[in-house]
């Protein structure tokens, strides 16, 4: 008996197919994971935002000038729908057992997708 | 099946890129393009071109028995989504006249496209999935209602294959700890049995952090049971069972 297991393993994640539920699942963790990082620079500017009628002048104009400010601001907003949404989803099925089934499951991950598309729309409009 | 047999103008042929891995003679695994002639004036299974292929290359090793969905011998990964190349129709999975075949994801490869299940089946020992009784044998046998009966369709009906258990990415990075929707769902199916008395010491076995809570809901093993079965429902049930019993 070999000690070491040295046969290989087919475990490339490139070829074996995702389907839409496997795919709204991993992207709750990432997007989880997105916003927890984003979390200090949120909170910076929540604080900055508190500290005086100036500095939130200041921060409104930064806000409204720096393209890289209103593109960290936008990603984190539709990964913060997205995260939100797709919480929802795991909560149905948890508590209620909804979205169980391969068509329910898959209809909802549709309209998770839908939803967070609609709301993406909508913060392009409202952040740039 | 013998392509010889069948006029010229019902054969096309087809590229099966395969998986192939020989521990004697490869140091790693790769990929081979076999063409093979199938015929076209009526659907065969992936099963069938595979053992068209065997005709062109001996080495080429699979496991399969039963060929009609029944044993759970041959499952394996079709052009990137787990199945059973028996009952998988070649016209379903056929892109632009190509076929992609590796061994189901996550286990040991043996050779070729035959994988070690011993994880997979450690994992289904450790839910007994046998009827655990502790009261005196009646005269004749443990009776059910046909209610009662009715509970366990849509569990009893799994054959092992392994399809879901090696589609699970929970399953993939902790197959010696998560039980994997196999297991979890045999765990259901005498969990829900009227006539099993283990109950509490079952759920008692599959509370910890990875037994049983390492499922997130990905349903990848829903969306591949070649029978049809769900286990995301299975593990539910469990999952509610454990948080509404009493404990003693």
């Amino acid at each position: 008996m070999i000690e070491k297991d040295n046969r290989p393993v087919n475990l490339n994640l490139l070829t074996i197919s995702l389907p839409i539920i496997g795919l709204s699942s991993i992207l709750h963790r990432i997007s989880g994971l997105a916003i927890f990082f984003s979390f200090p620079l949120v909170v910076w500017l929540f604080s900055v935002s508190l500290k005086s009628e100036e500095s939130f002048v200041v921060l409104t104009n930064l806000l409204q000038s720096s393209f890289l400010l209103k593109t960290m601001t936008y990603l984190i907003l539709v990964g913060f729908s997205y995260h939100l949404l797709a919480g929802f989803k795991k909560l149905l099925s948890d508590a209620f057992g909804i979205g169980e089934t391969l068509e329910s499951g898959r209809l909802l991950s549709w309209l998770v997708f839908g939803a967070t598309f609609v709301m993406a729309i909508y913060f392009l409009t409202v952040v740039f | 099946m013998s392509a010889a047999a069948i006029p010229v103008e019902h054969i096309k042929t087809i590229t099966m890129s395969i998986y192939r891995y020989d521990p004697t003679v490869d140091k790693k695994p790769y990929m081979q393009d076999i063409v093979v002639e199938i015929p076209t004036d009526k659907d065969i299974m992936v099963l069938d071109a595979l053992h068209l292929a065997k005709n062109q290359e001996p080495s080429l090793s699979y496991r399969r028995s039963c060929r009609e969905g029944v044993c759970g011998s041959d499952g394996m990964n079709i052009n990137g989504k787990n199945g059973l190349a028996c009952v998988t129709p070649l016209s379903e999975v056929l892109k632009r006249g190509k076929i992609t075949l590796r061994p189901m994801p996550g286990l040991p490869v043996v050779r070729d496209l035959i994988v070690d299940m011993k994880q997979f089946f450690d994992q289904l020992e450790k839910v007994k999935p046998y009827l655990i009784t502790k009261s005196d044998s009646p005269d004749m046998e443990r009776k059910q209602t046909p209610e009662e009966r009715e509970e366990l369709d849509g569990l009893y009906e799994c054959i092992l294959c392994g399809c879901c258990s090696t589609s699970c990415p929970s399953f993939w990075w902790n197959p010696d700890k998560f039980l994997g929707p196999a297991a979890l769902l045999q765990s259901w199916r005498f969990i829900a049995d009227s006539r099993d008395e283990a109950t509490e010491e079952r759920l008692d076995d599959l509370e910890d952090a990875f037994s049983l809570y390492r499922c997130h809901g990905i349903m990848n093993c829903v969306s591949v049971c070649p029978k049809g079965l769900n286990p995301t429902e299975a593990i539910s049930n469990i999952r509610n069972k454990l948080l509404t019993r009493e404990k003693a």
